[in-house]
């Protein structure tokens, strides 16, 4: 065999190794997609909605989720770096520091959201918003689940802009209505 | 007798078997301390799951197991959960915010124009002392506070933690305080209030050497606030070879040019939106 032949072969199974890896990699970000968002900014008050405004609060919302979600199911809390800020960032850090501690973790399976614009201030340095979130919960100690239920939730969240995106300052669940039904 | 003494069996065997259950309140306020009664019987594991705890501790099912103020501060949803031998039970519960006694103010923005009506922006945040959203309406004070004037205020409902009121600025330039309060919380923020746009731009020009020095009287906005240092004004010659265009800041409330000029030559000022009157000069003397 010339050696032009075998640095071929040679080219060709390195080329396959990296495809090999990369499928394997994409395979692993597709395991936490971006949850699905419903945005409503029809009771919008008192400032109107940007339409820019309008298709990235409910963009970076979802990311929101997904990193939240990534972070407190490998406790890793640099991931909320991204997305979240002030209190919101402080709060979910302290979540996973003590789940880290606790030897915890937490695994959504996220079903949607549909996300409803109630407050835009007139400055448009802050958006208040209320979610409607239905999720699968487990919390699992190691490799025991010791919970496990589906969840409807409401929560009240502050948006802030940030250089490029909006980011989630306070994020706060509140008990539903009794006939919306909070499991 | 033998039938008998199987039913006792039975019922001590379930007793016994109990499965540990836990109970605690469906809901407390933010900061306070509760006591989660639990059934069953044995070694078991307390955790509890919240906004931003998750904690893990040996306890033994069926006693009480107290869960210090610390570990409720943030309102939303918690889990408890107990785990014993025979499986875990949980239960979930809220934490509600305590009562409004923190704001957070913004204000917007820092500078504004005087005569600017609805110009300024005063949203106010409602917490509980643990930063929680007060979500039930209360009701927040606004006050302006101005320099040399008495103070106005009014007050405005929050809806879902949030209060809101739009101030036009005074017609005189300097700074406003303006202040939000609820409970012991009193926020204030100082906005300045500066001149707004030139008005009655007005120029003159003098000879000196081989040139002319253009000049504008002390450039003041409409209610005679003088227009800060800095502001740039634009001088723009036109002749018989173009237009050029000076660019010149406010020094000491005026701005001042020196153009070097041949033949006929007409000189025109402006400031932002705002132009001025026209002047014609030939022959190296103003007409």
């Amino acid at each position: 065999m010339s050696a032009a032949v075998r640095y071929s072969l040679l080219i060709l199974v390195f080329a396959l190794v990296v495809c090999a890896f990369a499928v394997l990699h994409l395979g692993a970000a597709a395991d936490s997609e971006v949850p699905h968002v419903e945005f409503n900014a029809d009771n919008i008050a008192p400032r109107q909605i940007e339409d820019l405004t309008s298709k990235s609060v409910p963009r970076d919302y979802g990311f929101a989720w997904q990193t939240m979600e990534q972070a407190l199911n490998e406790n890793r809390p640099g991931l909320l770096d991204g997305y979240f800020t002030g209190l919101a960032k402080q709060d979910l850090g302290n979540r996973v520091k003590s789940q880290i501690g606790s030897g915890l973790h937490t695994r959504y399976q996220d079903r949607g959201h549909k996300l409803e614009a109630i407050f835009y201030a007139p400055a448009g340095d802050a958006m208040q918003l209320r979610d409607h979130a239905q999720f699968d919960l487990q919390v699992l100690d190691g490799d025991k689940v010791i919970y496990d239920e589906p969840v409807n939730a409401e929560y009240i969240v502050l948006m802030t802009p940030g250089a490029d995106r909006w980011l989630v300052r306070q994020i706060q669940a509140q008990q539903m209505q009794a006939s919306q039904g909070e499991k | 007798m033998n039938r008998l003494s199987a039913i006792l069996v039975a019922l001590v065997l379930a007793v016994a078997a109990q499965a540990a259950e836990i109970h605690p309140p469906q809901q407390v306020t933010a900061g306070t301390s509760i006591t989660i009664p639990t059934s069953g019987s044995g070694e078991a594991t307390f955790y509890l799951i919240g906004p931003d705890v998750a904690s893990k501790k040996k306890v033994q099912a069926g006693s009480d197991i107290s869960v210090e103020s610390d570990s409720l501060q943030l309102a939303g949803r918690y889990v408890a959960v107990l785990c014993a031998s025979d499986g875990c039970a949980s239960s979930n519960f809220f934490v509600v915010p305590a009562a409004p006694n923190k704001l957070s103010l913004l204000v917007h923005p820092s500078r504004v124009p005087v005569g600017s009506a609805n110009g300024i922006s005063t949203v106010a945040f409602v917490f509980d002392n643990f930063h929680n959203f007060v979500l039930k309406p209360e009701q927040v004070k606004f006050s302006i506070l101005p320099k040399d004037a008495k103070e106005i205020s009014a007050d405005r409902g929050s809806q879902n933690g949030v209060a809101w009121v739009r101030i036009s600025s005074a017609k005189k330039e300097g700074p406003v305080r303006i202040a939000a309060s609820i409970g012991n919380a009193n926020e204030v923020r100082v906005v300045q209030q500066v001149a707004a746009e030139a008005c009655n731009l007005r120029i003159k020009a003098s000879r000196v050497k081989n040139a002319f020095l253009i000049e504008t009287d002390p450039v003041r906005d409409c209610s005679g606030n003088s227009i800060p240092d800095g502001t740039v004004v634009s001088f723009t010659k036109s002749d018989s070879a173009g237009k050029t265009t000076v660019d010149v800041p406010i020094k000491r409330g005026v701005a001042k040019v020196e153009m070097p000029i041949d033949g006929r030559a007409r000189i025109t000022v402006a400031s932002g939106v705002v132009t001025g009157n026209e002047l014609d000069v030939a022959g190296g003397q103003p007409q």
